[in-house]
């Protein structure tokens, strides 16, 4: 058409210009054409020219026939530069859309960075990705993220049918890229610490994934960083949260235990004063201001014991642990149960290459106490208690043993849990806490604890603490053998 | 206690304890003044001249080891304080910083008494020329013959056993923390070998107790430290 309508324009130059210049118009036309519709139209226009141009313009006019053999030369000269204009410039025009192409991509997946940085949940990530693929690759996507367990869950439209254990393999080994199969190719997330899950790729209606490989990767890396930012945000987050309920924990505890001890403490403070009190109280009112502060004391130990149990089981114990001899702690015990123990002859026996072990002192005293106020209140007044001491392998057995009625059977394992007595309405003051504190104290130090009968009658208590690697003490200090 | 012109101070927030406390030590002839907050103590502690200083480590205004080591800077008064049964690091906090003894709430008044008593006799103790021997149960230290005895039969010591043995008799009727023992015995750089400490107050004991197992003079408080007690 083009042609046609130079051969139109220049017919009524051809008085005026020189044949030259005809074929000048024509090569422009030739360039136009190319310009304008690519290559093939380009080879086209440059045949019909080099026709048009015999036919109207080299003598003799409107015939094929050329009269002058040079003409063959202009036709063939007109016919190469015709062409390779053409090819040229088609060439050119088609670099043109691939950058301009490339540059839509590129200007696609920079948005699609902006919009993952700005996502704060994971559905926000796979609707940003899932359409950035779809557009720019045109290829549906879904994201198979390991949930607690480790399992591959997939995120996303689920028209892409991967197959679960080629997923799973491309998430073991995070090879770049994983091998297509079946028209899907496997991107691993891989995040900076590790890999973060699997991109799952299909090409839609027929197009291939091959082209867009170096996109599809920085797809993948891009929504890898993602995942790992939202992971971390989300590790934070927990952290700020546990440690905001550890601290409310902690002051309600402190509050709690500072608001019961104060009255406790002038209750006590006053029922003694009052015991005490000059000039001395008539002998009934002495009696019952003693009962008054007996009570009171008891009252104490009550609170301490679920201030303590509270403590244990909301985790605000931490241990202190130290390499001490146990006599220490046994004999602290002792004294601190002195006025408890005064009725009661005692025995102890602690070999002395016991090794220290590493306890938390202030704990295993609590251990210690609960239990030989307990064979204190139920045994007979006069009966003896016992404190015994003994390695066995890896561990030193510690036992406390009385000679009271023992425990009912049946009831030796269920003793050591909360609110639980060897015999429940019995008349001896408690509520059954000081066990389960024991238990709980004993297995936080790596221990066990249980309750055997004795023959003829008693409970005997035994507690076990690992022994540990004891420092080596430096002999040099230590004092010669022998010495007196 | 022989004590008509001791004066104390007793920094307590709660109103009642600090009553009871005060109607007791004023039954053993003691003149006691009262403050409710940190400020108000320091200021009496520094007017009145006191014997003894009992401070509450949960005051209101301020931070009772921040009391202890203000008052540390101008006075050598001896001080007790109270506090609760958990706070074993509150305690060693305030005993490292310059008191001298510790009450567990609740308390009695005889347990009161005893450890105002103990540290007014070492004040006094303080105050006139010591002589050089200690006498407690059944043993006897000449601190100037650098001998030990024990029912007249003389005990050998190692060196940092008898250094062990003058630290804690030194400090009689004060608590002392592992940590204070650790430097004076060992030196600064061994102040966290508590377990060194362990085993030679356990020697001590070995040599020097009736009982080990049950000691009357060399007790332990747990997880804070030691106290001698004659």
């Amino acid at each position: 058409m083009a042609c046609v309508a130079t051969a139109l324009i220049a017919m009524p130059l051809r008085q005026y210009f020189d044949v030259v210049n005809i074929v000048m118009l024509f090569l422009l036309t030739v360039f136009l054409v190319s310009l304008r519709l690519g290559q093939g139209p380009a080879v086209l226009a440059a045949f019909f020219s080099v026709a048009l141009f015999d036919f109207f313009f080299v003598p003799p006019h409107l015939t094929f026939a050329v009269a002058d053999a040079q003409y063959l030369l202009t036709f063939a000269v007109m016919l190469v530069v015709a062409l390779i204009t053409g090819q040229l410039t088609a060439g050119l025009k088609q670099q043109a859309e691939t950058a301009s192409l490339e540059e839509h991509r590129t200007r696609a997946l920079y948005e699609m960075a902006k919009a993952l940085s700005g996502a704060m949940r994971l559905t926000q990530v796979v609707e940003i990705s899932c359409e950035f693929l779809r557009d720019a690759v045109r290829a549906e996507a879904v994201l198979l993220i390991p949930d607690d367990t480790g399992e591959l869950q997939p995120h996303g439209t689920c028209r892409v049918w991967y197959e679960p254990h080629l997923a799973m393999a491309a998430f073991d080994d995070g090879l770049h890229p994983f091998p297509e199969t079946d028209g899907v190719r496997y991107y691993p997330l891989t995040g900076s610490t590790r890999i973060r899950g699997v991109m799952a790729v299909s090409p839609l209606d027929g197009a291939t994934l091959n082209e867009n490989h170096p996109l599809l990767e920085a797809v993948a890396s891009l929504v890898a960083i993602a995942i790992e930012r939202l992971h971390y945000v989300d590790v934070a987050q927990q952290a700020q949260v546990q440690m905001a309920s550890e601290r409310l924990r902690s002051s309600v505890l402190s509050a709690l235990s500072h608001d019961l001890r104060t009255p406790l403490t002038i209750l006590v403070g006053l029922a003694d004063s009052l015991a005490m009190s000059r000039p001395p109280l008539a002998a009934k009112q002495k009696e019952t201001a003693e009962a008054v502060l007996d009570q009171s004391l008891r009252l104490c130990g009550l609170v301490e014991n679920l201030l303590d149990m509270a403590r244990l089981h909301a985790g605000e114990v931490k241990l202190r642990r130290e390499w001490q001899p146990l006599e220490e702690v046994v004999g602290a015990s002792l004294k601190l149960l002195e006025r408890s123990l005064v009725e009661h002859p005692l025995r102890v026996d602690l070999p002395a290459d016991l090794p220290l072990l590493e306890f938390d002192a202030v704990l295993i005293e609590r251990v210690l106490c609960n239990l030989l106020e307990n064979a204190a209140k139920y045994s007979p007044l006069g009966s003896a208690i016992e404190i015994a001491a003994r390695q066995n392998g890896a561990m030193v057995e510690v036992s406390v043993s009385d000679h009271g009625s023992g425990i009912p059977p049946g009831r030796q394992d269920r003793i050591f849990d909360m609110f639980v007595r060897g015999v429940p309405e019995s008349p001896t003051p408690g509520v059954g806490l000081g066990l389960a504190i024991c238990r709980a104290i004993v297995e936080a130090h790596g221990g066990t604890i249980v309750v055997t009968n004795r023959t003829p009658s008693g409970a005997c208590f035994t507690f076990t603490l690992p022994v540990g690697n004891p420092p080596v003490i430096d002999e040099e200090a230590l004092p010669p053998e022998g010495a007196p | 206690m022989s004590s008509l012109l001791h004066r104390m101070i007793v920094i307590e927030d709660e109103k009642q304890i600090r009553t009871f406390v005060r109607e007791a030590l004023e039954q053993e002839g003691c003149q006691v003044f009262e403050a409710a907050t940190a400020a108000q103590g320091l200021v009496e502690a520094g007017t009145r001249k006191p014997d003894l200083v009992i401070l509450d480590l949960g005051l209101p205004d301020r931070d009772g080891v921040e009391v202890i080591r203000d008052l540390r800077v101008w006075s050598a008064v001896p001080v007790l304080i109270l506090s609760a049964r958990t706070n074993e690091t509150d305690k060693i906090e305030a005993l490292d910083a310059g008191a001298d003894d510790y009450l567990t709430k609740p308390f009695g008044i005889g347990e009161l008494l005893a450890r105002v008593r103990a540290l007014l006799r070492r004040k006094s103790r303080l105050a006139e020329d010591g002589s050089a021997v200690t006498a407690f149960g059944e043993v006897s230290v000449d601190m100037a013959r650098r001998t030990v005895t024990r029912n007249g039969e003389p005990v050998h010591l190692t060196p940092i056993e008898y250094r062990l043995l003058c630290a804690l008799l030194a400090s009689e009727g004060r608590v002392l923390t592992h940590r204070q023992l650790l430097r004076d015995v060992w030196g600064p750089t061994h102040v966290e070998s508590n377990h060194y400490l362990r085993v030679f107050v356990g020697h001590l004991r070995q040599k020097l107790e009736a009982d080990p197992a049950q000691p009357r003079h060399f007790l332990t408080e747990t997880g804070v430290g030691y106290r001698f007690q004659p």
